[in-house]
């Protein structure tokens, strides 16, 4: 089902927690709410599933404009950080919970319960009580109380946050699975963007309570819209350095290094500040436009090897590499950057 | 709380409910300064006349309220102060050190501190009999403090259960004895815990009743409970905006405590569990 | 021993002691008393061999002679020193010793036979009335005379003339004993006591609705005040900790105040033409009412900070959950905030119940039993019976007895709860082990 949020404004208080914030959500889309602790995200989830009230705007879904309606008539399917499991509630009687308040009858009951215990491999844990499940599995029992009801939407919040990283990864690629088998419009909130990357359709990325970038996640990586962006994805992250505009170089601050700008972009004016980004991928050793600097910081990850590389003015350049002879602190190295993709930000971070 | 319910049938419901209390505790304030017709429940004139009893001297065979209060203070502070000194260094004994007995120790607070104390008071009564510590002061001081004892000391052991067991383990690999660790570092950690169970301690005694009533009846060793009590018997016809003034006079006290330091002890009120 | 064993001991050394003085010490002289006759007529202290005119009608019931017993009461005048020196002393030394010369070791059955025998003498007062002064002061008589020993009450009896056997010394002996003995009376007297049996019926009803209301009423204010903004739950919470945390004295003259036939109550309702009356003790029911009510409003008092404080401790994305599982909010506390204050439940049950059992103090302030004694719970009906009885004696051993049965009521009900709230999770051994 589409879900539409419409000029959405939440205020705590006096303060303005979200201002005038749309969102289009197709039917069967998974969408991430990306951004930092208090960017609103969480907010938005829960004036989406009710239980906040919204000060301002609209909120559709499909053609049903569920504004005013409190949670319990809006048939929405939430999987909350902590799970919230009923503790003095078996597996069977957590999922049918939402059933049984709806009154149908024993047999319907039954029947969707085994079913959805099917589609998330929980069959064998229904006797048992929450306590005596892993994280994992708690997760997964979650899952199927929010789709048993079958929802208009999914709200999944923070879902993967209390579980190991083992677990992680592989409730996430069992997220995408179910929400896929489903069907389901999906709402994943989030802090992490290697979750919203591999898990959603699009990313709606968030800071401090408006939309800044709503696009696909390969899009968002290649052409993060700003600085914040930018810095918010991508694992290691990008670094930063700053400079002027000389010519069509970029001199780096205190410093006679010039950096090349990237072919696509309009080159700015003489002598405007400018904010260049550089992924770790696109600082390499063989390419052209050689930087000249010495390995400050060495962390060792099994395949790749992450190096940072302080150049002669101080700014950091890091880069990650194919495990082959580890080079030690100290090293002089000189290695260069892919100019293509090089992302280049104005003062204000904005794209340029 | 969400947006989902509706609060004000709840607040209407509950402001109905709370009438009783309301009003008893209104008209005590009220009927203090006021006067009121028979018949009426509207005061006609403000008047402090009810309050004279502070200043008057009093009549043959009562005691002076300036006396009694200072009865009730000591009581009060005394018990209180025993209380604390004793459960602190007994909760950190069941809480913390490894002796003889432990469990059997632990068992017996917890027992004694479900027990209900009060079908002891004949037993109490005559003990002080016999020892001569009948109609004196320091008797009921020792008994309150004896039945408030248990309850204290589980209190107390509750809160040293909450200082880190790696302050101490920290404080004895640095070189000082079990002693120093208890003075110096964990003692300070439960100041709050002493300063919560002080003042229960002293409201319990404050409001005590049957146990001066009982093994100090007599005009020298008066609290407030027990003078206003007689104050109520003795009357044939009741003059209940003297007896609110006194009493407001003897609630003072523990409503100003209680404004104060509602949420300390709260907390002792949650973990205490006697009716 | 260790040292830090040394430690814990001397830490817990000032706590044994009160305790043990002020806590189990009563609770074995409970024990104790209750096989005694103590009564405020025999005294704690050890007693005394008096001959009362209660006495003299006891003692043929126990198979003593009737005519024995009636010589013991009847004053008998009897010459002897004392007497002589009396005589000297006020009618002068030369009657004195014609006296002693004449009747010296003599018994009289009356003051008459005693005054014809002085007549005969020739420096006796003139006057008859002097005559009969002078006689009295050789009256003897052991009725009403604080014996310390057997043997002094013995050798008085011997000295009035009266010779008794072995058996019927024991007798006049116990009989005659005021101060208090060894016995299980007490306990023959509750099981056939009316009285015992409707203190422990009251006993009954008013723990059972009392607790209801405290804890239904509890229930109900946690449960309300949580769906409120914390301004509004804490103002009702402030109101409603006001009968908790007033002093009992007070809080009970609050209502009777309100219940009083020229308090609030009565006032209220004249206007609506009902007659005033005393709300609280005009009839059983109100009484029953009452008492209910006040000790309910001040379970409920603690039963809502209780039941507030685990409300508290359930997550609120659990809540959330439910409401969005749709439920709305009857279903919301029935099906998950209920069953998570289970625990709290019990446990402010058992442990109000065992308080409630055993408390009086709000119903001795209240209506002390009344009217009648319909209200008196079996915790008053002890205190009345030992400490608190205008009508006659009080009867430290009864009212001990009936005690004891609320202290074994009491330390079976604490050594259980002790056993379903999990001890053993409460002594985890401590860390560090010097």
């Amino acid at each position: 089902m589409r879900i539409q949020l419409e000029n959405f404004t939440k205020t705590f208080g006096t303060t303005n927690v979200i201002e005038d914030m749309s969102l289009d959500i197709a039917s069967g889309e998974m969408l991430a709410l990306l951004g930092p602790s208090g960017c609103g995200k969480s907010t938005t989830l829960f004036a989406i599933c009710g239980i906040h009230k919204m000060d301002g705007g609209r909120l559709l879904f499909g053609e049903r404009d569920v504004t005013t309606v409190p949670s319990q008539g809006r048939n929405v399917g939430v999987v909350f950080q902590n799970y919230a499991l009923y503790p003095h509630m078996s597996i069977y009687e957590n999922i049918a919970f939402p059933l049984k308040i709806r009154k149908q009858n024993k047999h319907d009951i039954d029947r969707k319960v085994s079913a959805i215990a099917d589609l998330v491999h929980i069959t064998e844990l229904l006797d048992r009580k929450p306590a005596q499940l892993s994280g994992g599995q708690q997760q997964r029992v979650a899952l199927a109380r929010a789709l048993v009801r079958e929802p208009d939407v999914l709200l999944l919040d923070e879902p993967l946050a209390n579980l190991d990283a083992k677990l992680r990864l592989e409730m996430r690629s069992e997220i995408r699975r179910i929400q896929q088998q489903t069907g389901i419009t999906a709402i994943l909130v989030t802090h992490d963007q290697v979750e919203a990357m591999s898990m959603c359709d699009r990313i709606a990325i968030m800071n401090k309570g408006s939309i800044v970038q709503l696009s696909e996640p390969r899009y968002m990586y290649d052409n993060p819209a700003s600085a914040f962006v930018a810095g918010f994805m991508g694992n290691p992250p990008i670094s930063f350095v700053e400079g002027v505009v000389e010519d069509s170089l970029v001199r780096l601050a205190n410093s006679s290094i010039t950096l090349p700008l990237p072919a696509s972009i309009q080159i700015p004016n003489q002598g405007a500040p400018i904010k260049l980004g550089i992924r770790p991928e696109h600082f390499q050793p063989g390419q052209s436009a050689s930087l000249p600097g010495k390995v400050s910081f060495i962390e060792t990850q099994g395949r790749e090897v992450l190096y940072d590389v302080t150049l002669e003015n101080g700014a950091v350049l890091r880069s990650i590499q194919a495990t082959s002879d580890i080079l030690e602190i100290g090293s002089e190295v000189s290695w260069g950057l892919i100019q293509d993709k090089i992302l280049a930000f104005g003062p204000e971070g904005e794209r340029l | 709380m969400t947006s989902n319910f509706k609060s004000w049938p709840i607040t209407i419901f509950l402001s109905i409910l709370s009438l009783p209390i309301v009003v008893m505790f209104f008209y005590l304030i009220l009927d203090t300064v006021t006067d009121t017709t028979g018949g009426s429940l509207i005061p006609d004139r403000l008047t402090l006349e009810h309050w004279r009893f502070l200043f008057e001297t009093p009549a043959t065979g009562r005691a002076s309220i300036w006396k009694v209060t200072a009865n009730t203070f000591i009581f009060a502070c005394t018990t209180s102060a025993t209380v604390v000194a004793t459960s602190l260094t007994a909760g950190y004994a069941l809480s913390r050190l490894n002796m003889p007995f432990r469990r059997f120790f632990l068992g017996g607070v917890l027992t004694l501190h479900a027990f209900p104390t009060i079908t002891l008071i004949i037993a109490i009564f005559l003990m002080l009999q016999m020892t001569g510590l009948y109609n004196t002061l320091a008797g009921v001081i020792l008994v309150k403090t004896a039945l408030e004892l248990p309850l204290g000391i589980w209190i107390m052991k509750g809160f040293y259960d909450t200082v880190p067991w790696e302050i101490e383990m920290a404080g004895l690999a640095d070189g000082a004895s079990r002693f120093t660790v208890w003075r110096k570092l964990v003692l300070p950690q439960v100041h709050p815990g002493m300063a919560a169970l002080g003042l229960f301690s002293f409201l319990a005694a404050w409001s005590e009743f049957i146990l001066p009533q009982v093994l100090a009846p007599d005009g020298a060793s008066q609290v407030l409970a027990t003078y206003m009590q007689n104050l109520i018997k003795d009357d044939v016809q009741p003059d209940f905006n003297m007896f609110k003034s006194v009493g407001l006079f003897y609630a003072l006290p523990v409503l100003i405590i209680y404004l104060i330091f509602n949420q300390k002890l709260m907390n002792i009120y949650g973990g205490g569990s006697k009716g | 021993m260790r040292r830090a064993h040394l430690l814990g001991l001397g830490f817990m050394a000032p706590a044994l002691l009160i305790t043990g003085l002020f806590f189990l010490a009563p609770v074995i002289l409970t024990a104790v008393f209750s096989f005694t006759s103590m009564s405020s007529g025999t005294g704690i202290s050890g007693g005394a061999y008096s001959v009362s005119e209660q006495t003299i009608r006891e003692l043929p019931e126990r198979g003593f002679p009737q005519e024995t017993a009636d010589l013991l009461a009847k004053d008998v005048y009897r010459i002897d020193e004392a007497g002589l020196s009396d005589l000297s002393a006020n009618f002068g030394e030369p009657f004195s010793k014609q006296v002693r010369k004449a009747l010296s070791g003599k018994v009289f059955d009356g003051r008459k036979a005693l005054v014809t025998e002085m007549k005969k003498l020739r420096e006796r007062p003139r006057s008859v009335r002097q005559l009969k002064i002078s006689a009295d002061l050789f009256k003897r008589s052991i009725l009403n005379i604080r014996f310390d020993s057997k043997a002094a009450l013995l050798a008085s009896v011997s000295d009035i003339g009266i010779s008794l056997d072995a058996s019927q010394q024991t007798i006049l002996a116990e009989t005659s004993y005021t101060g208090w003995s060894w016995t299980t009376d007490n306990y023959k007297l509750i099981s056939s006591m009316p009285s015992a049996f409707r203190a422990a019926g009251n006993t009954f009803i008013y723990v059972t609705l009392t607790l209801s209301v405290s804890i239904g009423l509890g229930l109900l204010l946690a449960l309300a005040t949580f769906y409120l903004p914390k301004g509004q739950a804490a103002a009702f919470r402030a109101i409603w900790i006001l009968p908790r945390i007033l002093p009992p004295v007070i809080y009970v003259m609050m209502w009777k105040w309100l219940t009083w036939d020229t308090g609030f109550l009565s006032n209220f309702l004249l206007n609506f033409g009902i007659t005033p009356r005393n709300w609280m003790l005009h009839s059983d029911i109100n009484a029953w009412v009452c008492i209910v009510l006040i000790n309910g409003f001040v379970g409920a008092s603690l039963g809502m900070i209780l039941f507030s404080s685990a409300m508290r401790a359930i997550p609120a994305s659990m809540l959330h959950a439910s409401e969005v599982d749709g439920a709305n909010r009857r279903q919301q506390i029935w099906h998950i905030i209920l069953p998570q204050l289970r625990w709290p439940i019990l446990f402010t049950t058992a442990y109000s119940t065992l308080s409630l059992i055993a408390s009086f103090d709000y119903i001795y302030l209240s209506t002390d039993g009344g009217p009648g004694r319909s209200t008196e719970v079996w915790a008053l009906y002890a205190f009345h019976t030992a400490l608190n009885n205008y009508g006659g004696a009080l009867q430290y051993g009864l009212g001990a007895a009936l005690a004891l049965m609320l202290v074994i009521i009491g330390i079976g009900a604490s050594l259980f709860y002790l056993r379903i709230f999990n001890f053993n999770e409460l002594v985890a051994k401590p860390r560090i082990e010097q």
